[in-house]
């Protein structure tokens, strides 16, 4: 019997390592101060598992991410914890130049499974470094899977998608989302990787977007209801991305916004928007719009709240293309 | 540790098929036969030799760069004609064609290679954790050169390896030179090995040249991160009396290396040469069999070669590259 019951979105990470790391002896956690638990989703987690699974790392990220990725090579399931996603690019060449491209690089004979994760987003006003969102630069390049939930559903079922993946997932959260709290049954299930999500349905324009923006998403189309129809897809997966559902809404809605809380220049809403170019051009009856952060540093302060994609210029964003 | 006589052969016949393959390198490509580039090893490959020597067939190791980790592979006992003919860019190379340079022998826990220097470090940390974690008994052995130690990674690898008491041997081979940069424009002091101290690993250093010598250090090294005592370093000094990758210059800053002490290098510093004459005066072997050693090994580059030119050059259409990005 489905207990209805509802958890936050870090709680619902939290059940997905506590219930594959009983699934699976190899899988375990490494991060930095991860065993106090910065932020709830690993608090707890060494009392119940042991310092060997549950490992706080040194601030040496090549070397954290290399311990994943080494273990990973001989067998082992590794969580490698970012903190803040931003982190990862400390160890640019292990995320972009070795985690993906190594099964390809050795004739693809091996697998590298390792799940990497790291909090994103704009929110807390504290700039560059603690909010950039990576999913842009990750996509950019081949053979990492990258995903962002919206709902404490979406985290856990991703999350055991993530771990139980043959490949490096990065999985991200938005801070925004931290203390988000949504229904997730205490049945098994999970998301798989590259299926997007209707959140709400809609005839006259299609919203693509992810994480925390859905939220805001959802607030302009309730706005908007009676005046303009929208459909809101959550792409949940960035790569692989859902291209068939997105179609399927454009078949229906003939026009397309992306709310993309990354930089605009050369990210996911541009990364969409010319694969629609080129998979559904005459589905459309105007261009695609995107509503992105600007092409400039993510801002600390109190500027943040405008840079960002707000309710108010997703409205103008959807404004436009229904004229 | 002492070496036994059989234990001193099998490093010289490894030694003489390590010089003999890496002048086999020399060949195809300044016959244009390799479709990427080389890095010779000369007479830098003794230290290269004695670290593959006597690992176990599960002992992760990563190769270093320098005469393309060939030495490092040979003496473990891996075929290298599949690498070779991943340097000539044949599907029957290791990786299939795909890298022009990589390996990849996963049945003796060689995963791959990487083209940025020091990535091995983190990466053999990891290696060593699962090691750990599930008690296998296997230990790592991380070479590289003194250049590589310049990389933060190899700073945060000795870190976690000392801090978690880590099977890892971090085997430098230190040549003197940073590509084309002396060590000592580069690093303070003239031995890598001053940094281990510095995480509580032990050290020793070790004449480059003396394949015996470089053996020992091996059997103490892999001996004592064996028994669970954590990692350990090991420095071999050597020489590079050549350019770093077949074709650049050979300077150091802007200055010319000298062409008389490169061959006065290669002639007197030669360790087979070195590694012969022991032999010999020991009574280990005697000229006879030196002799018929070389003798054996002149057959294999002929063979490796023919194995390399009945593969077809890799070509394999995108169509079947893309979908071969991701693992099921």
């Amino acid at each position: 019997m489905t207990e209805l019951r509802e958890i936050s979105l870090l709680e619902a990470i939290k059940e997905a390592y506590r219930e594959e790391m009983q699934r699976d002896d190899n899988v375990y956690l490494l991060g930095i101060s991860i065993q106090a638990g910065t932020f709830p989703h690993t608090t707890g987690l060494c009392e119940e598992f042991g310092p060997s699974r549950v490992v706080d790392a040194p601030l040496a990220e090549s070397g954290m991410i290399g311990c994943a990725f080494g273990s990973a090579l001989q067998g082992m399931r590794p969580i490698v914890d970012f903190m803040y996603a931003g982190f990862a690019y400390y160890c640019g060449s292990e995320v972009f130049l070795q985690a993906g491209h190594f099964h390809f690089m050795h004739g693809s004979t091996f697998p590298v499974p390792m799940t990497m994760v790291g909090t994103c987003g704009l929110g807390r006003r504290v700039a560059n470094e603690h909010a950039t969102l990576p999913y842009g630069a990750l996509i950019h390049h081949p053979g990492i899977k990258v995903c962002m939930p919206s709902t404490p559903y979406d985290a856990k079922g991703l999350m055991k998608s993530a771990i139980r993946d043959n490949n490096p997932v990065f999985f991200l959260w938005h801070i925004g989302t931290i203390a988000l709290k949504g229904h997730v049954p205490t049945e098994e299930y999970v998301v798989p990787l590259g299926l997007a999500d209707v959140k709400r349905q809609g005839r006259d324009v299609t919203v693509l977007t992810s994480g925390v923006q859905v939220h805001n998403c959802l607030t302009v189309a309730e706005k908007l209801k009676g005046e303009i129809d929208v459909e809101i897809i959550d792409a949940r997966s960035f790569e692989p991305f859902d291209r068939d559902t997105l179609l399927t809404s454009i078949e229906k809605t003939s026009r397309l916004v992306i709310v993309d809380e990354d930089y605009e220049r050369g990210g996911f809403a541009a990364e969409v928007t010319a694969q629609v170019m080129e998979h559904g051009y005459d589905l459309l009856d105007a261009p695609v719009k995107r509503v992105c952060h600007p092409h400039m540093p993510i801002p600390g302060g109190y500027m943040e709240a405008y840079t960002t994609p707000t309710p108010e210029r997703i409205e103008a964003g959807i404004r436009d293309v229904c004229r | 540790m002492a070496l036994t006589n059989d234990q001193k052969l099998k490093l010289f016949r490894n030694l003489v098929r390590a010089m003999t393959l890496d002048q086999m390198m020399m060949r195809l490509i300044r016959t244009g036969r390799l479709v990427g580039f080389y890095h010779e090893g000369g007479v830098a490959l003794a230290p290269s030799v004695a670290a593959g020597t006597f690992l176990e067939k599960t002992d992760p190791s990563w190769p270093h760069l320098r005469g393309h980790g060939i030495a490092h592979i040979l003496s473990r006992g891996i075929d290298p004609k599949t690498y070779f003919a991943e340097h000539m860019g044949r599907e029957a190379g290791c990786c299939k064609g795909r890298s022009s340079f990589h390996m990849s022998f996963p049945d003796f826990h060689i995963w791959g290679a990487s083209g940025n220097i020091g990535a091995n470090f983190p990466i053999s940390v990891g290696l060593a954790f699962a090691a750990k974690h599930r008690t296998t008994g296997q230990i790592v052995m991380n070479c590289s050169g003194d250049g590589s130690y310049a990389e933060g990674r190899a700073h945060e690898a000795m870190l976690m390896a000392a801090n978690w008491s880590l099977p890892i041997v971090f085997w430098c081979e230190n040549n003197l030179m940073s590509q084309h940069s002396a060590l000592a424009d580069v690093f303070p002091g003239e031995r890598i090995s001053v940094l281990a101290p510095g995480y509580g690993i032990p050290a020793d250093v070790i004449d480059g040249q003396d394949l015996f010598a470089c053996g020992e250090a091996a059997l103490k090294a892999i001996a004592h991160t064996r028994s669970g005592k954590g990692p350990y370093m090991v420095e071999c000094v050597t020489v590079r009396c050549h350019e770093h990758s077949v074709g650049s210059v050979n300077k150091a800053g802007t200055q010319q290396r000298a062409p008389e002490l490169m061959a006065k290098w290669r002639h007197d510093l030669d360790p087979a040469k070195l590694a012969a004459k022991r032999l010999i005066e020991d009574g280990v072997a005697t000229e006879e069999q030196i002799t018929e050693i070389w003798a054996e090994t002149a057959k294999e580059p002929a063979e490796i070669e023919a194995f390399c030119e009945q593969s077809p050059r890799a070509t394999p259409p995108i169509e079947d590259l893309v979908t071969a990005v991701y693992a099921a």
